[in-house]
């Protein structure tokens, strides 16, 4: 539906014009924001720099003119009744601290883009918007403790670029990498704020950019700059160029810009063991006509660069930094890092647009997009891992089995006591690794009470290795690793390498198309329409990068093969009848590989997107508002180029409960296949194709109290079909997708074809206030999300295999409040507090289904001994922090601006309500009750006699039921004993030191001045004759050298087990008491950092 | 203008440099990462220890640096609580100086851990260039090795000589078997008896601390590796008799050992009922010779309830007088297999060992075992292409009954 209105065309007579132009060219500025303050009015400013207001009020007016990289201006105007008021030239300076910080944040985002396995640290919000003050205020200063607006994942944001969606359709986030150092390409954006009104997107719950980069944005001539940092990179250089707008009509813009760094051989300090590379390209040429003009853009960036990891607080104790990189290790005397990303992501867009009349005007825009991205890594088969910080590598790995239940019955016998008499169970530990007593102490080396049950000798000898910064023991042992490959050369030479160098491509085309319309015939209203349309195709394979001295890699898969006697001898098959469970390929069984050669997986997701979308905004006196309507369609379909062991295995184990399809997609009919019939075929495997359509409204009003005080309400509801990246359980091995989207195909009424959409509503209240001398914005928001869907996977002790574990039903709730003021100081000084005070956590438990990546079973029935495949399972999820940042979040920014151009401020910013991202794996709900709400038991668990974990007031064992009827109101739900001790969501509390595996740990510094940040920039704009000018920015991070902020990190999923003895397989697992065994990682903000850059334009 | 172009060539300039910037270490030879050649070996010696160092036979460093009582505790009752028979310690730890000139050895990797059978350990075989002119002469020295490596033997190969600097190491005797290591404490309370086996023992050595300590040499060559290559007869009359006292057998732990035309004649060692019958699945409903379930069952390793401990089998040779036992983990790829029939006569090698942790018990010879490095070891010859008989070995399967003659 598309709403029309008609209003009666009104006559006014007094009007404003102006013209708004570069102190430092004399140049127009094109594309500023011009807005009356009191009348709620505003434009922009065309080619000529010349703006044009009409149908005004006659009053006091403040004329508010704002441009990215300028500093905003205020100008006080009377406007005379029926007159046509005129502005003598408005002159704006440019920001350079600005235009710094923006290219900080640009690189920042662009480092820490989600790696291939979809772990990273959270990105931080990357769009800022000068016109606002908590967003400018914000995006820079809090980039540092990764802090995320209103604690959204950053898939929530949209990006767009002259109109065109560029987000990702298989994972939601944008690519920052496209523009890699590219800052002038980047400069120029319109940032929505949430749900607000807008013209080039229907936008969501998030922030919504769209980046613009028409040619005759850009001033005339010629800038070219040089910086220098101590962060990833150390140097960059680029040079753009600006035709300005030229008598026949075109503009022209291009940008180079070149980042590198060699390899960091120096072990402490940010980089340690990475190198930078990168050439960004920009090319933009636009054409201008009276009524329209055409924009042609294209840029890329080929990177490549190194990268490190989160480690455990071990290891950054032990080697006495937070810039460890266990990435990397030397070769032939020289640094190599395992992990090299290359990415390319050449882009080309045309955008033509056009003034139908003055009322009326549309866009289209259509572009293609290519992303290469890769990573690479070690791999190995039948060798010693080759992570150095690898569990078992660490020194903390001697005190494993050291460590003393002590909620064993008898505990206390568990101890030498004072004089050193050794009790039976000669449990020795006196304290645990948080210094916690036991007892009173333990016999040492030396037979003196004196230290833990390990030889201290040989503790500290590899304490020493670490602290030393042994090339053996702390990085990769390249030189091992070679000799390995050629000393089996010598053995096998037609075997498998023993390790190789591995590149897993995650590759992404897209191609895209937009439709914008909008109408302004009718006073009072603007109607906007808008159609876009995406098609995406995810392109995922490995090759070999290097053999590294090795002949050739067979293609199966080393986990399968490690598992393969197991896997057998649990599912009632021998070895040789699943012997094909190891390939990768059916057709094409064990394959030499060779470099650069696909090998493991090679599979693509089709996914194509469109939508529909139209808003109505009303504009009145004294009250703004406007409505909009949405409906997206989105589909995915898999297709493998391989078809492998693991996902026939599967399809035979579904045979009988009829899920065979699941596994085969579209390629049922060609099973059973015949593979040794078909050898060396090479044929594509289709996947189910799914389909979502999703609806989306928003509405929102703004009330002006007065020209300088307005209230604005908005809101949103929708549903949102899942990503791909959520929807296969395990996309690299088959096509089953989670269960409520099977649900959603065969759906037979509204519910059912909603089950696998997530619903989400929105609101948000602000206040805003606009005086000469002080500015800024309070604002409430409140979301709630439902029936959210994620994918973990990890190593199960339980089951002794790689487990997938699909959750739905995620429910979540953000609500909070941001508010930003800044205040004038005088002349030279602005003071600006932003503050941000969030609430983000999940409301409900999850649905987790739990299945072996390689079929192996995930339990045995005790009385049947059937064969479990598939666990089903609640995940304490209910009351949890969302690990998006910090939820607490203050600055205070104290700026100086010298009309000499000088710029300084120094930030202090405060960060706290930082959680740990908690592992779904630790808080099933079996865990806790001994049994999964699929009735199936749990082998070893917190609630067992060997745990005695579970916390009571009687000191008696907790009872638990479960209601394991699927049909129940109450399904799933645990009723717990009365004795049992529960916590304010419900969910039993564990004993020491159990209690530590399973809580949510907070992020923030121990020492609250540790939870401060502050940073500062000092820079210089120098004019020089016939427009040439130089300036100068110096911006230093972390000024304090705090080297204790936390900004992210994840707790492990594996849980500490023991096996015991004489016990049924689907008996014997324990868990242990050394809750340290696999302790979370932790990434740590950079010490002091600067970012110095030197710009000459002429 | 001129601005113009120096600013075009400096654009042009930027990709060329890229191009030539990134690029990683040159790829590394065999030559650059294992040591070829004598001098290079002397060169690293001599650059490891200013203060002087000595290569020591596997034996002579037994005799020098491994005690009775050890050397890592004043009281030796706390090493692990089975140790003690009457009077020699069958767990024993004598740490190593960390400092001091090298103490080195120069040995070959024996096994190969992929089949299973080895788990976290390697057999070092002393390298020697004596003569070989058959039995008792050859001196074979061995050496088992506890390391905290997974795997170890795809970056150690069967075969490869290696020299390993024990300083700071330890040498100790585990069940009474002399192996490199570290002190370490078991404290596995989930085992069965584990009152009487926890405490102080040989541990694993940790993977920094190995990959320090050792050095490859040359390509791995399994072609040089000495096999004690005897009969039947002569192993359980003479050989094993020679070494059944506690001290002695030491000497004799870890040798690899090649018996010939032996068979297996599907007999399990029963503590008090010596060889016994094993048991054959049926696939009934008694689930007896079910690997999973029976520890009898006719496989070579079926499960042993997940205590961990080799399962063994004995091997017997044409009179069925003599035997000895063939061990195999029940996590060995090869554990649920069915033992041979009788008819298959062939040969069988591996590691000499006698497990020796219970002080409770005089050792009388019985015990010792054969320990294949994987199924390739045993029977190669009826394994072969047209061996006659030809034995296929025949994986257990649940509800598949054991073939008649398996």
């Amino acid at each position: 539906m598309f709403v029309l209105a008609i209003g009666l065309c009104s006559f006014a007579q007094t009007s404003l014009k102006g013209r708004v132009i570069d102190e430092a060219t004399q140049l127009p500025v094109v594309g500023a924001k011009i807005t009356l303050a009191n009348q709620n009015i505003s434009t922009s400013t065309n080619q000529e720099g010349l703006f044009t207001l009409l149908y005004l009020e006659a009053m006091d007016e403040e004329v508010l003119i704002e441009k990215e990289g300028f500093m905003p201006e205020l100008e006080l105007i009377n406007l005379r009744e029926n007159e046509e008021n005129v502005m003598d030239d408005i002159v704006m300076k440019q920001d350079i601290v600005n235009q710094a910080q923006d290219e900080i944040l640009l690189n920042l985002t662009e480092e820490e883009m989600t790696d291939d396995e979809g772990r990273s640290q959270s990105q931080a919000s990357s769009s800022s918007a000068s016109t606002d003050v908590f967003n400018s205020n914000t995006s820079f200063a809090w980039s540092t403790a990764r802090y995320r607006n209103r604690g959204y994942q950053s898939n929530a944001e949209n990006y767009y670029i002259e109109g065109l969606n560029f987000s990702s359709q298989e994972r939601g986030q944008f690519n920052y990498s496209a523009m890699g150092g590219l800052n002038d390409a980047s400069r120029y954006k319109e940032v929505l704020n949430p749900m607000e009104a807008t013209n080039f997107t229907f936008g969501g719950i998030a922030q919504s950019t769209n980046y613009l980069m028409g040619a005759s944005r850009y001033a005339q001539g010629w800038k070219v700059g040089a910086a220098g940092t101590n962060r990833n990179y150390k140097a960059r250089v680029n040079a753009t160029y600006s035709s300005g707008v030229m008598a026949n009509g075109w503009a022209v813009t291009a940008q180079l810009a070149y980042r590198f760094s060699p390899y960091i051989d120096n072990k402490g300090i940010i980089g340690e063991g990475i190198k930078y590379y990168s050439l960004g390209y920009f090319l933009t040429a636009e054409k201008i006509w009276d009524n329209a003009r055409l924009k042609l853009i294209t840029f890329g960036a080929p990177t490549e660069r190194g990268q490190n990891a989160a480690v455990t607080q071990e290891v950054y104790d032990l080697t006495g930094s937070n810039n460890y990189n266990p990435y990397w290790g030397y070769q032939d005397g020289k640094v190599r890092n395992s992990r090299i990303v290359k990415s390319y992501d050449p882009t080309v867009i045309a955008a033509y647009e056009r003034m139908i009349d003055d009322k009326q005007r549309f866009k289209v825009a259509a572009g293609y997009h290519y992303s290469w991205y890769s990573n690479s890594a070690l791999t190995f088969y039948n060798a010693p891992d080759p992570r150095p910080d690898y569990y078992r590598n660490l020194p903390s790995a001697m005190w494993d089995g050291q460590i003393a239940n002590p909620n064993n019955a008898g505990s206390a016998d568990q101890l030498f006591d004072a004089n050193g008499k050794h009790y039976p169970w000669g449990l020795f530990i006196g304290e645990d690794m948080n210094g916690k007593s036991y007892g009173s102490g333990f016999i040492g080396h030396d037979g003196n009470l004196v230290g833990p049950s390990i030889d201290e000798a040989q503790y500290n000898a590899l304490v020493d290795l670490w602290k030393n910064r042994d090339n053996l023991t702390t990085q990769i042992d390249w030189n091992n690793i070679y000799a390995a490959n050629y000393a089996n050369n010598a053995v096998d030479p037609e075997g498998s390498a023993r390790y190789i160098l591995e590149r897993r491509h995650n590759d992404i085309q897209e191609a895209n198309a937009m439709f914008n319309y909008v109408n302004e015939q009718y006073d009072h209203l603007k109607m906007t329409l808008g159609v876009e349309g995406k098609y995406s195709q995810g392109i995922h394979y490995k090759t070999i990068d290097d053999l590294l001295g090795g002949n050739q890699w067979i293609d199966i898969d080393a986990f399968a093969d490690r598992d393969i006697k197991e896997l057998a001898s649990n599912s009632g098959f021998t070895q040789s009848d699943i012997a094909y469970v190891i390939q990768n390929d059916l057709y094409n069984r064990n394959q030499k590989i060779h470099k650069n050669e696909r090998f493991g997986y090679d599979y693509r997701i089709n996914m194509a997107k469109a939508n529909v979308w139209f808003q109505n905004e009303w504009t009145f006196n004294e009250v703004d508002f406007y409505y909009a309507l949405a409906l997206n369609y989105t589909s995915m379909q898999r297709f493998s180029k391989m078809f492998n062991g693991r996902q026939a295995y599967l399809a035979t184990l579904g045979y009988k409960s009829g899920t065979m399809w699941k596994y085969l997609g579209n390629n049922i009919d060609q099973y059973p296949i015949d593979p040794d019939q078909d050898q060396g075929l090479h044929k594509t495997f289709y996947g189910n194709a799914h389909h979502f359509l999703d609806p989306s409204f928003k509405v929102g009003a703004t009330y002006k109290i007065n020209g300088r005080n307005r209230l604005k309400l908005n809101a949103l509801a929708e549903t949102r079909a899942p990503y791909a990246r959520d929807a296969y359980i395990s996309q690299r091995v088959h096509d089953r997708v989670v269960e409520s989207i099977y649900v959603h195909d065969k759906a037979k009424n509204l519910k059912q074809f909603y089950a696998s959409s997530e619903k989400v509503v929105s609101a948000d209240l602000t206040y805003e206030f606009n005086y000469p001398i002080v500015r800024g914005r309070i604002t409430g928001f409140f979301t709630q999300s439902w029936d959210g869907t994620e994918l973990n996977g990890y190593y199960d002790d339980e089951s002794r295999t790689f487990v997938n574990q699909a959750m739905t039903g995620i429910d979540k709730r953000y609500m909070g409040i941001e508010a930003a003021a800044a205040v004038k100081l005088g002349t030279y000084f602005t003071l600006t507090g932003v503050t941000s005070v969030g609430d983000y956590r999940y409301t409900s438990d999850a649905i987790a289904v739990q299945s072996a990546e390689n079929g192996m079973p995930m339990s045995q029935d005790e009385v049947t001994k059937g064969l479990i495949l598939e666990t089903t399972d609640k995940v304490l999820l209910k009351g949890m922090r969302l690990s998006t940042g910090p939820q607490v979040n203050a600055s205070l920014k104290l700026s100086f601006f010298h009309p000499k151009m000088w710029f300084a401020d120094v930030t202090v910013s405060y960060h706290d309500w930082n959680f740990l991202s908690v592992a779904p794996s630790r808080r099933m709900q079996g865990l806790y009750t001994g049994t999964r709400i699929d009735g199936t038991h749990v082998n070893g668990s917190f609630n067992d006699e060997f745990a005695n974990a579970v916390m009571t007031t009687d000191n008696k064992v907790s009872e638990a039921t479960i209601d394991i009827d699927p049909e129940s109101p109450t399904y799933g739900q645990a009723t717990y004993s009365a004795n049992t001790v529960l916590d304010a969501n419900g969910v039993p509390v564990l004993k020491y030191p159990y209690n530590i595996m399973t809580e949510q740990e907070s992020l923030a510094a121990t020492n609250p001045m540790n939870r401060f940040l502050i940073d500062m920039s000092v820079g210089k704009l120098i004019y020089l004759p016939n427009r040439q000018s130089v300036s100068i920015n110096l911006s230093v991070t972390n000024l304090t050298n705090n080297t204790h902020f936390k900004t992210g990190g994840y707790q492990q999923a594996r849980l500490p087990r023991g096996v015991r003895q004489g016990e049924k397989d689907y008996h014997n697992s324990v868990i242990t008491a050394n809750a340290w065994k696999y302790p979370s990682k932790y990434y740590y903000a950079w010490g002091v950092n600067f970012f110095l850059t030197v710009t000459y334009k002429f | 203008m001129r601005k113009s172009i120096y600013a075009y060539a400096m654009m042009l300039a930027l990709p060329v440099i890229v191009l030539m910037t990134s690029c990683e270490p040159r790829g590394l030879t065999a030559e650059d990462v294992i040591l070829s050649e004598e001098s290079q070996l002397a060169e690293m010696l001599d650059a490891e220890n200013p203060e002087g160092y000595k290569i020591y036979n596997i034996n002579d460093l037994l005799d020098t640096f491994m005690t009775e009582p050890g050397n890592f505790m004043s009281d030796s009752s706390r090493y692990r609580t089975r140790s003690y028979y009457n009077g020699l310690y069958l767990f024993s730890i004598d740490t190593f100086p960390k400092g001091g000139p090298g103490i080195y050895i120069r040995a070959r990797v024996a096994t190969d851990d992929y089949g299973g059978n080895f788990y976290k350990s390697m057999v070092l075989q002393q390298v020697n260039d004596w003569s070989q002119e058959g039995y008792p002469e050859i001196d074979q020295q061995c050496l088992r090795v506890s390391l905290d490596m997974g795997s170890a033997g795809g970056m150690f190969h069967q075969g490869q000589e290696m020299i390993i600097r024990c300083n700071g190491l330890a040498i100790g005797r585990y069940a009474n078997q002399p192996q490199l290591c570290i002190p370490t404490n078991n404290n596995n309370i989930y085992a069965g008896s584990a009152e009487e086996k926890t405490g102080w023992a040989p541990g694993r050595i940790t993977s920094g601390q190995f990959r320090n300590a050792a050095h490859m040499i040359g390509m791995p060559d399994v072609s040089k590796l000495v096999y004690d290559d005897i009969s039947m007869v002569v192993l359980t009359a003479n050989y094993i008799k020679k070494y059944s006292n506690v001290v002695a057998a030491r000497k004799a732990d870890g040798r690899l050992i090649r018996i010939r035309d032996v068979h297996f004649n599907g007999k399990y060692d029963e503590m008090n009922s010596g060889p016994t019958p094993c048991n054959h699945y049926k696939a009934d409903s008694t689930d007896l010779g079910n690997p999973e379930t029976d520890k009898n069952a006719c496989t070579f390793g079926p499960t042993t309830g997940n205590v961990g401990y080799p399962q063994s089998r004995f091997v017997a040779d044409k009179t069925n007088k003599y035997q000895v036992l063939i061990s195999t983990s029940e996590y060995a790829r090869y554990a649920y297999y069915y033992l041979p029939a009788e008819k298959y006569v062939g040969s069988i090698t591996g590691v000499l060992g006698y497990y020796m942790d219970n002080g409770n018990y005089a050792p009388d010879g019985g015990e010792w075992s054969i320990t294949p490095c994987s199924m390739a070891d045993i029977l190669p010859e009826c394994q072969a292409e047209g061996a006659d008989p030809r034995w296929e070995p025949v994986e257990w399967k649940l509800g598949v009954p054991q073939p008649e003659d398996e």
